[in-house]
């Protein structure tokens, strides 16, 4: 999620916003494969398509369409493999969204407010089909 | 403790969430759903020689994991390995995994050690098509047991 959010940054999650969260959010949620809490940005929500693998999936009710902030070529110039969130694990039922990330408050020299609404991603979301 | 180690300690958050990447390691070979498919054939031939009941119930404990752990393997090349390029060279390449994930299915539920040997034949076509792509030169090491 760089350069959103760096390994030991210290975020205040909001609970009772998990539900229906805006396209842009960061969201804290249980990885379907493994049940760990981990962390991405809402690309999509119900009733939205996201291109995947040459088409569109339509994102059904109550589940939600999460991906990293690093592109597939982001991460491997970093030397890693392709991020794991919904292009590899599918949609996430918003059951599974523990809350919103929405405050930095450490390290000290980061403290603020995390990117909220980060608008169209490229290649994004295209509304209601 | 200094006042600021003590008041760092209290606000440190106690729960750590994941933001990764995956860490390929670029080890694929076929191989490791061929040995477990394998596994399958062998345990389903050992069921159908035995009427001991407490034998059987774990063959077919152990005939599932296997079956499991051949859907994996077959995924891992299937997500990992594969690349859209690979799709001039095998056309079926996803007919090919999709046929080969189905067929493990179907060994998992069975008792049909010819389902197993089907199953068996698709991890072939699988190891035909990635020796096709070039596989054994770019994603084993060297000095590779022929």
């Amino acid at each position: 999620m760089l350069p959103a959010i760096t390994p030991g940054d210290w975020l205040l999650v909001d609970p009772t916003t998990r539900c229906w969260p805006r396209p842009g959010a960061i969201v804290v949620f249980r990885e379907p494969e493994t049940d760990d809490l981990a962390i991405k940005r809402v690309r999509a929500r119900a009733g939205e398509r996201v291109p995947f693998n040459g088409g569109f999936i339509v994102i059904g009710a109550d589940e939600a369409w999460l991906e990293a902030d690093a592109t597939v070529a982001d991460a491997q110039a970093a030397g890693y493999g392709p991020p794991i969130d919904s292009n590899r694990f599918g949609p996430v039922p918003v059951s599974q969204l523990v809350g919103r990330a929405w405050f930095r408050y450490g390290p000290p020299g980061r403290i603020g407010r995390l990117p909220g609404r980060i608008g169209r991603l490229p290649g994004g979301a295209s509304g209601r089909p | 403790m200094s006042l600021r180690r003590t008041l760092a300690t209290f606000l440190a958050p106690t729960t750590t969430v994941r933001a990764h990447c995956d860490l390929p390691c670029g080890i694929y070979d076929p191989e490791q759903a061929r040995i477990e498919a394998e596994s399958c054939y062998r345990t389903l031939e050992k069921y159908a020689a035995s009427e001991d009941a407490t034998f059987r119930t774990r063959a077919l404990v152990i005939k599932e994991e296997r079956a499991d752990l051949v859907k994996h393997h077959l995924d891992v090349l299937w997500h990992d390995y594969f690349k859209p390029e690979h799709l001039e060279a095998v056309p079926n390449l996803h007919d090919l995994f999709w046929q080969a994930n189905k067929q493990a299915s179907k060994v998992k539920a069975s008792t049909d050690v010819a389902e197993a040997r089907k199953l068996l034949d698709l991890i072939d076509q699988v190891d035909a098509a990635w020796k096709a792509t070039g596989g054994p030169g770019k994603t084993r090491l060297a000095g590779r047991p022929s």
